[in-house]
């Protein structure tokens, strides 16, 4: 019976201009959407293979000039000097700490043309590295971009919605339902009928003309980690088709007419994913508002100010610190420019970072409190689950900068040593260099999984209730 | 006739549940947004106001030093929010809202407060431009999708125009109707945004140019019509409401939320905007074109020992080192000129490709003259950034001026207050309106053209309209 | 075949049908009459299980139709005022997706064409979309799907009305047909002299009661209008 629907309703379909101008707007969206993605991702490695090509070329001259100054009578200010660990761990030889595109990362740009991806890493302070950022356009930035993400967070449930809403209005309105309904067949087996054809065509093409695009436009698919990434995307689009399916069903039992219908769920997209996400965003804002960055500058400028004017007191205090730091020599070391700005910068570091962690803290809350309210919005919850797939998300980029702070520490362990003891830098090989390590799998199947949980929860309510008043569909009077 | 036709219109939409529903729902949330853009701009502007009164404090307050030390030193320059920023807050999410002012360089604006936002931000803030481009919108459409369909379903079209009834004037009718329904929403909410506007205008960035608050209420007004005429003209043309509502949530969508980013995206492959990479180092390539440098420092001195009558340097009655400092900062000006003049060309650019593109979709039009109305426009940015770079050599000018009159070869050169205090005080007044529109008349235009195609279609589509 | 007993349907407070009792057996072809509201379609409604009585029962076959709704509708088939049917698909695409719901997917094509050819429809119509027919040939689409589905008992609301003479005239042969064959039909008409024609027994509703049976061969057509208008009038 249910396979007879099935063959029936694929008969209307495809006789139907509807479904294939859906699947025309589909595949040319998806097509878009992934060349978009993946022109993004190469621009990500082109930029980072400028950054290291940049890296390389500035190290090869610091050696050669290295070479040059093993010549006897061979001078230079010390500033410019590249044996002197101050300058070369701070202004000289900077390396860049780069966060690679991850495998899929085509599938979405998310926040990838927002936050950072590479920083010069130097013994200056944590501030004046992590506020570096990418140039764009604040329009585009504004605007956002078409990418395979955006299709699937707007588009498809537009597409699910368009070929839905009138499943069984239709039938009532052109008068088949009473006839069908004649024969020994329930209103939900041929809904479900309905829908499992539907469902089947929408995701089998979305996923089928996603993955051809993505072979198309040259992503590897046999990197580390694509496949089970690929896998949770195809998990998610699903978990994230179902809930309109269901809401779909739930609106068709409701009896209305095409139009009534039509309305009814153009305005719960519309709060669903346009209202609800602002308005949340504008909660979790209100709530726990981020102050202007301009009283961090403030903070960071007072306290450099003090740190400053107590330079040679703060070494002091430094030297107590670091006893195994202090060598012979500490009294003149005292009025080492370079030995005092290590303590200075340390100082500023210190008292500042409390501010850093008010902001932290705000943006923390925020996002607490959107991962409660994400919930309510199949939109939220789509967005993170394809940002987590696709590596552009908030998490990995965390995950990226506290790489970086471990960094950063292990770049000023190598040279506060060196300054101090006034020692001279010999070979650039032995620096620290940075290298990505990516997240592992299981978290991002459990970010993944809770979001495709919290999908599939509601899409099931939905369903059931919506099966369950279909029972008592109005087919007549 | 045609106001009789409104009554009946208005009073059939203000009887329907949906209406009363939804209008209920897009007033409460223009109310919220105008009281949270109003408190943001409030607490935002008296954040800046403070940071911009202590950076000059500290300025003032520094010990005696060399003037190059105090160069070193520097200003920040906070970016001052306008109070229409209540309202729409454009590109501020996206641009830094400080910059340091200091020797040599000419530094980026840093902190986009979106960095300091969850992802969930690239939905967009609930701000009054949003529900004005992208709610209200659909709201008209909601209202005007079986203006004519559902008379032509139930048979009273067919009575109406039995009844000797213009086509034309029932469109007018519908139209004024759905104006009045649409009014009910929107007077209470622009009232009080008016108020708000005023409330702040005292002291604000804007101060006494309501001139943009007129504008932006136009211009929005043209864009309801436009929408108005285009729902009724829908309508009219087609057969069933079920089609009317699709084909009009189609160009909805398109028009609101599809066009910004495929016109950014179109903009961006026109324009291709360099890395930040690629961009440092060009700039720093020709910053550090010493040959340049010695060349300015060698006319500049040959200028000098002329004007003198000297020929050595030590000679001079003035110390060489100012002048050549202020030799490196005008090489670096012209170099940061070149660079950021080009970025920021391009930037503009690839904004006109986006008040193009609104040809396709007149929302792209509404938005490009409502951030500009609002001043938080990318135009109206670089301006401020402009302000703030003309400031930041005004500094070393006055600075290295001092140096040169001042340093004594061979001793330690100290400045004191009476230098720093010799800085003038930053200040920025926004450009006026007619330069906003000045930027805009592309967009201008295309608003224009939609509205009068769009009641162009509306008469041409009620002309042929069918009973039935 | 078909029985009603003391079934009833109220809306609110107005009672669409009161306390209806009906039998029809096989064989048998029942036609009700009634102005428009007298609750000739609730009836059909109620057996067919798409409203709820409010009290009494329907049976088809023995078997409550609230009860066990699938299996009921294995003995009925349904033919509406138009029978409305899918007009991308072709009549025979029709037939053939009608008689698998109904529970017979084995018919071959040739099978199908068969039930055209019985119900009278014209060579070729059933390779044409159903966007095509005439209302006569619908409905005999109509009566083809109840012989595909070899139905027991047949509910038709209106089924004529609206047809021209010819096409009413066959419709009503093929309704003796199946009559004929040991079909139980249930029919609400207007057409009063298609009811003495086609009927065995008439019964006249009013504001939903059956307030009266005969026989058609207890009188001539003329008889029949005059009862029918007697009922009416008060």
């Amino acid at each position: 019976m249910f396979s007879r629907i099935l063959r029936h309703e694929w008969r209307l379909l495809s006789g139907d201009a509807t479904l294939w101008l859906v699947t025309a707007v589909c595949a040319a969206a998806i097509g878009y959407g992934v060349w978009n993605g993946a022109r993004w991702v190469r621009f990500q490695q082109q930029a980072i293979a400028d950054a290291s090509a940049e890296q390389a070329k500035r190290y090869d001259a610091l050696q050669t000039q290295i070479t040059a100054l093993r010549q006897p009578g061979a001078s230079v200010s010390p500033f410019a000097d590249p044996r002197n660990p101050s300058s070369l761990g701070g202004r000289l030889g900077p390396k860049y700490a780069t966060l690679p595109p991850a495998p899929l990362a085509a599938l979405a740009i998310g926040q990838s043309d927002l936050l950072p991806y590479y920083f010069k890493v130097s013994t200056d302070a944590r501030e004046n590295i992590v506020s570096t950022t990418e140039i764009e356009n604040p329009n585009r930035l504004l605007a956002g971009r078409f990418d395979l993400a955006f299709v699937i967070i707007f588009f498809l449930p537009l597409l699910i919605l368009a070929l839905t809403y009138n499943m069984v209005s239709a039938e009532q309105e052109q008068g088949t339902l009473a006839l069908v309904l004649s024969q020994p067949v329930g209103t939900g087996t041929l809904v479900r009928g309905k829908v499992a054809v539907r469902a089947t065509v929408l995701v089998g093409v979305l996923v089928v003309l996603a993955g051809a695009a993505l072979l198309i436009t040259g992503v590897n698919l046999t990197a580390a980690g694509a496949v089970p990434r690929l896998l949770m995307w195809i998990v998610a689009v699903t978990a994230y088709a179902a809930f309109w399916f269901g809401l779909a069903v739930c609106v068709s039992s409701l009896g209305q007419s095409s139009t009534a219908n039509a309305t009814i769920l153009a305005t719960t997209w519309l709060a669903l994913v346009v209202v609800a996400p602002s308005l949340f965003n504008l909660i979790a804002t209100s709530f726990y508002p981020v102050p202007s960055r301009v009283e961090m500058v403030q903070a960071v400028r007072e306290a450099s100010d003090e740190a400053n004017k107590e330079g040679s007191k703060l070494l002091a205090r430094y030297y107590e610190d670091h006893p195994e730091l202090a060598t012979g020599d500490a009294a003149q070391a005292m009025t080492d420019f370079n030995v005092v700005r290590v303590a200075v910068n340390d100082d500023v570091e210190n008292r500042v970072r409390p501010v850093v962690q008010r902001y932290e803290r705000q943006i923390a809350a925020q996002q607490q409190t959107l991962d409660r309210l994400r919930f309510f919005s199949p939109a939220i919850l789509m967005q993170s689950a394809l940002n987590d797939v696709a590596g552009s998300g908030v998490d990995r980029h965390r995950h990226f900068i506290s790489q970086l702070d471990a960094f950063h520490a292990q770049w000023r362990a190598h040279f506060v040593p060196l300054i101090f003891a006034k020692a001279r830098v010999t070979s650039l090989d032995t620096l620290p260099s940075f290298t990505f390590v990516e997240e592992s799998t299981a978290v991002l199947w459990g970010r993944v999984g809770t979001g495709v949980m919290a999908l599939l929860l509601p899409s099931l309510a939905l369903a059931w209730f919506g099966f369950r008043r279909l029972r008592r569909y109005p087919v007549a009077g | 006739m045609i106001s009789r036709i409104a009554r009946k219109e208005f009073l059939e939409l203000t009887r329907d549940g949906r209406y009363r529903i939804l209008a209920g729902v897009v007033l409460v949330l223009s109310l919220l947004s105008l009281a949270v853009g109003w408190n943001n701009y409030s607490s935002l502007s008296k954040q800046h106001e403070t940071a911009q009164a202590a950076t000059r404090t500290q300025w003032l307050a520094q010990d005696k030093k060399n003037p190059h030390s105090a160069a070193h030193y520097g200003m920040y320059a906070f970016k001052p929010k306008s109070q229409l920023a209540m309202v729409d807050t454009g590109i501020d999410p996206y641009v830094g809202v400080a910059v340091w002012m200091e020797a040599h360089k000419q530094n980026d604006f840093k902190f986009r407060p979106a960095q300091d936002r969850t992802a969930v931000q690239r939905f967009g803030e609930m701000t009054g431009a949003e529900v004005l481009q992208v709610l209200l919108p659909l709201f008209v459409v909601l209202m005007t999708f079986s203006a004519f369909t559902a008379e032509r379903e139930q048979g009273t079209l067919r009575q109406l125009m039995s009844l000797g009834v213009s086509p034309r004037m029932l469109a007018l009718g519908k139209a004024a109707g759905v104006a009045l329904a649409l009014a009910i929403v929107l007077v209470p909410a622009t009232v009080l945004g008016v108020v708000a506007f005023m409330w702040t205008t005292e002291s604000g960035l804007l101060a006494g140019d309501a001139g943009r608050v007129a504008w932006m209420i136009a211009v929005y007004l043209v864009y309801f019509a436009t929408l108005i005429a285009i729902g009724l003209a829908v309508s009219a043309a087609t057969r069933s409401s079920r089609v009317s509502l699709l084909v009009l949530l189609a160009f909805w969508f398109a028009n609101s939320l599809l066009a910004t980013r495929a016109a950014a995206d179109l903009a961006g492959a026109l324009h291709p905007t360099p890395s930040a990479v690629q961009f440092q180092r060009a700039l720093e390539e020709d910053l550090s074109d010493q040959q340049a440098v010695a060349q300015r420092l060698e006319v500049r001195r040959a200028a000098l020992f002329k004007e003198h009558n000297v020929d050595h340097v030590d000679a001079l009655p003035i110390a060489f080192s100012g002048i050549s400092l202020q030799e490196g900062e005008e090489h670096a000006n012209e170099v940061f000129d070149e660079h950021f003049g080009r970025l920021f060309n391009l930037y503009e650019q690839q904004n006109r490709v986006l008040q193009a593109a609104g040809m396709a979709a007149p929302m792209l039009a509404v938005r490009s003259l409502s951030m500009g109305l609002a001043g938080t426009d990318f135009n109206q940015h670089r301006d401020f950034v402009a302000a703030a770079e003309n400031y930041r050599r005004d500094i070393q000018r006055v600075l290295n001026a001092d140096i040169a009159a001042n340093q004594k070869k061979g001793q330690v050169y100290l400045a004191d207050r009476s230098l720093w205090e010799q800085v003038p005080e930053f200040e920025y007044t926004a450009p006026p309106t007619q330069w906003v529109l000045g930027n805009y008349i592309t967009s201008l235009i295309v608003l224009i053209a939609w509205f009068a195609a769009s009641a162009f279609v509306l008469f041409r589509s009620t002309a042929r309209l069918q009973v039935d | 075949m078909l029985t009603a007993v003391d079934l009833t349907k109220r809306y609110n407070d107005v009672v669409a049908l009161n306390a209806l009792r009906l039998t029809i057996a096989p064989g048998e072809v029942f036609c009700l009459l009634g102005a428009n509201g007298a609750g000739k379609t609730t009836t059909i409604n109620l057996f067919l299980n798409f409203i709820e009585p409010t009290s009494g029962s329907a049976t088809i076959n023995g078997i409550d139709v609230t009860k066990a709704p699938l299996e009921t509708k294995k003995y009925v088939a349904y033919i509406p005022e138009t029978v409305m049917l899918y007009r991308n698909l072709t009549g025979l695409e029709n037939l053939e997706y009608f008689a698998a719901l109904a529970g017979r997917p084995d018919y071959t094509a040739s099978q199908l064409l068969e039930f055209f050819a019985r119900v009278g429809l014209p060579d070729g119509a059933a390779e044409r979309r159903v966007g095509t027919y005439s209302k006569g040939m619908r409905q005999k689409v109509g009566i083809a799907i109840a012989l595909a589905k070899g139905a027991k008992a047949l509910l038709l609301d209106e089924p004529t009305s609206g047809l021209d003479p010819k096409a009413s005239n066959e419709f009503s042969d093929l309704l003796r047909q199946l009559s004929a064959d040991g079909v139980a039909v249930l029919m609400a008409t207007h057409d009063l002299f298609r009811a003495k024609q086609s009927g065995t027994r008439v019964g006249i509703m009013k504001h939903g009661r059956l307030v009266a049976v005969h026989g058609t061969d207890e009188f001539t057509h003329a008889d029949l209008e005059r009862v029918y208008l007697e009922h009416m009038h008060d």
